[in-house]
């Protein structure tokens, strides 16, 4: 006889359990359809999540109809029992399970769990006297955990239900621990006898994330929970990843070396040959709402015989940007982005070489190096401070730490990327890398670095377990420095300049089970007429991509959908010179009616 | 224009550097290229008069394969220049036809006349 109860709650209808009762044994004598033992277990999974859910009836009717029973009938009984607080049913229900158990030696702690859970309700209800018996009686001659049974017994002296709840961290009877308890015990038994618990949640849990894993193109912050499942994830390519060039910047005169957004994505700062730093807007266009333009703000000046921009960094709070000259750069420069006033000049020793540079959290600090062999911690209000001698830096990045202070990574003439605490003056060979290091750059959420490697492609590190996550293949290598930028809700984009004039962008997430080795190969987006150097993301509109290049041009790129719009709302003469989009994979992926629109 | 032009190609040279205690570099660029751990032997001789031989240098650019016929024996080489100026430095050894001579293979010759010794410093780093 089954009796499926309500969770947690209520008692039978005396008269509606005889009519159940009688139709059940009606039912086991002959079923309406003959079920497979897969769709057996089809029905009981369905069967449980109804019953979880709260609808009891419906599962009932399930049963009934099906002839499949969710559980045994002892586990039934068992469950029956503790969801009424019939303990003493309970414990004779459990012990005629106790056979099927996985491991007899779970047997202790299974009881001791159920006695644990009759002594707390009988201390919440002011029963001390029975508690005690219990505690005696049950709990103690199991001789499962003296630490619990010490903590458990120490309750015993609670003034009240309150406090006895905010002490054991239990919350009631009331408060949804029955079934709790029942979750719990599930677990030792195999599935014939009692599912394991919220059994079909679990299994469309795991296709979701199965088709996230597969989604070429994942571009969106949604959790997979919150995805859909009436039909196959699969993210647009046309809307999250950047294939059109939207605009052509033209103001500099010169190469172009360096483009840089700022964390809050409202600037563009772009530099190069001709020594000049200019500063863009970054406008999201009214109507339609969503497709951003940029548009020119400041164009600042370094000196000429400074041979160019080498690097240009954007402090945490997006006011301030720095530029590192090329080669013999003695000095940087320190601007306020909105107005373009020059708040610092930076000089220490005549011999140095300061081509590159990273900020600190508190955008005051920051850090510049070169290959002469120093590195220095300066500050925006003081100036030069404190000094690290005999490291040939290549490349800065810098990182909060769990004791709250902030960790220098620079990557050296040796190939390592090492971290160095300036407060603390201690100093980690983090990782190695097999071949020299060109270049290197942090994702937003500081989780991953990617490393450009020279003839080998962008290697990704992961900066909490320190691994190499993945290697990127499938740019064009050369002679030249290579950057790259990780970008996306969740850090899945990477992109690198390449020598063939092409802009390289890959999905670092997916693992697709046919061919990977496909998917480890970036889209490559034409139309720049030289050498791409350097490119990078915008942390705020994600499908927003901006590369810089020989040809003396600055190129943004935009998902296809979002493009469309943009070009509408052009007015001045920054349209784009042509623009191809070349994947080595599919190129559109199925697209789902039902998909929510991937955020960018 | 969508086409791409090789003649464009500039950039920032990527230049490597190999540390040292005692670093060499081009004497006309001051470009590093290697230094006295990697040295071999400086009894070798250059069209400008005494060259080393190196066992690894960077930062350099390689000619076509040449043929030539050397007081030690005939051999294939490339010329070697620095990378940042163009200046021509010496050569590299690709294929020796004497077996005594085979020891060069790989190695680089750099003229004493066209290269800078200067001080470098120890790499402190001991893991």
């Amino acid at each position: 006889l089954l009796e499926l109860m309500e969770n947690g709650s209520g008692c039978l209808n005396g008269s509606g359990a005889a009519d159940s009762a009688e139709k059940a044994q009606q039912q086991q004598q002959c079923p309406a359809v003959q079920l497979s033992e897969r769709n057996c277990e089809a029905v009981r999974v369905i069967g449980q999540y109804l019953r979880e859910l709260g609808l009891a009836r419906s599962a009932e009717a399930l049963v009934l109809e099906a002839g499949c029973p969710l559980e045994s009938g002892a586990a039934a009984q068992f469950r029956s029992s503790v969801l009424l607080g019939d303990w003493d049913g309970a414990e004779a229900s459990l012990a005629s399970l106790r056979r099927a158990l996985w491991r007899e030696s779970s047997w202790s702690e299974i009881a001791f769990r159920l006695a644990e859970q009759r002594y707390l309700e009988l201390l919440e209800s002011g029963a001390h006297i029975a508690a005690l018996c219990v505690l005696r009686g049950k709990l103690t001659p199991l001789q499962f955990s003296p630490d619990r049974l010490h903590r458990l017994s120490g309750l015993i002296m609670c003034s009240g239900p309150e406090e006895l709840r905010q002490l054991s961290g239990w919350s009631g009877a009331a408060g949804g621990t029955r079934q709790a308890l029942l979750d719990s015990v599930e677990q030792f038994f195999p599935p014939s006898v009692m599912l394991p618990p919220k059994r079909l949640s679990v299994l469309l849990d795991q296709a979701v994330r199965a088709q996230v894993s597969r989604c070429r193109h994942h571009n969106t912050s949604l959790s997979p929970d919150q995805l859909t499942l009436l039909a196959d994830h699969s993210c647009q390519a046309a809307a999250s990843v950047p294939s059109v060039c939207s605009q052509v910047l033209d103001a500099h005169q010169d190469e172009v070396h360096v483009c840089q957004f700022s964390p809050n994505g409202r600037f563009l700062a772009t530099g190069g040959r001709d020594c000049v730093a200019i500063v863009w807007l970054v406008e999201a266009a009214a109507n339609p709402p969503g497709a951003p333009r940029v548009r020119h703000h400041l164009t600042l000046r370094i000196g000429e015989e400074r041979g160019g921009v080498a690097w240009l960094a954007w402090s945490p709070d997006s006011r301030l940007l720095l530029a590192c000259a090329a080669e013999e750069a003695t000095e940087v420069i320190v601007w306020e982005a909105e107005t373009g006033d020059c708040i610092k000049k930076l000089k220490h020793r005549d011999e140095d070489s300061l081509t590159t540079a990273a900020w600190l959290p508190d955008s005051n600090h920051f850090v510049v190096g070169g290959n002469r062999g120093h590195f220095y911690l300066c500050s925006v209000d003081v100036g030069f401070e404190k000094a690290w001698d005999f490291i040939r830096v290549v490349a800065l990045a810098t990182r909060r730490e769990d004791d709250g202070g902030t960790a220098v990574l620079a990557a050296d003439t040796f190939a390592r990327i090492r971290r160095y605490r300036f407060d603390t003056m201690q100093d980690e060979t983090l990782f190695r890398e097999d071949g020299p290091v060109m270049s290197m750059s942090i994702s937003q959420d500081e989780t991953l670095l990617a490393v450009c490697v020279a003839s080998a492609g962008v290697h990704l590190w992961d900066l909490r377990l320190r691994v190499c996550r993945r290697r990127l293949h499938g740019l064009t290598h050369g002679a030249y420095l290579l950057h790259a930028s990780i970008g996306g809700p969740n850090q899945d984009f990477v992109a690198s300049g390449s020598h063939d004039a092409r802009v390289c962008v890959w999905h670092r997430g997916c693992q697709a089970g046919d061919g990977a080795q496909q998917h480890l190969l970036p889209d490559k987006l034409s139309g720049h007429g030289g050498l791409v150097s350097c490119v990078s993301w915008n942390p705020r509109h994600h499908g927003m991509l901006a590369s810089a290049s020989d040809d003396c041009t600055v190129r943004i790129w935009l998902p296809a959908s979002l493009a469309a719009a943009a070009l509408a709302a052009s007015a001045d003469g920054t349209g784009p010179g042509g623009a191809g989009f070349s994947s080595n994979g599919c190129c559109s992926s199925t697209v789902s009616k039902h998909q929510p629109p991937p955020l960018l | 224009s969508s086409e791409f032009n090789a003649s464009y190609s500039m950039g920032r040279l990527h230049i490597e550097h190999m540390g040292g205690e005692r670093v060499f570099s081009c004497a006309n660029c001051d470009c590093p290229l290697t230094n006295r751990q990697q040295l071999i032997s400086t009894r070798f001789t250059g069209a400008t008069g005494r060259a080393f031989l190196f066992n690894r240098v960077v930062n350099l650019d390689t000619s076509e394969l040449q043929d030539r016929v050397m007081l030690t024996g005939r051999h294939m080489v490339r010329d070697v220049s620095c990378r940042k100026c163009k200046t021509k430095l010496g050569w590299v050894y690709e294929f020796a036809t004497e077996e005594s001579q085979q020891y060069k293979e790989g190695k680089i010759i750099l003229e004493r006349a066209l290269i800078n010794e200067s001080e470098g410093f120890p790499d402190p780093v001991k893991d």
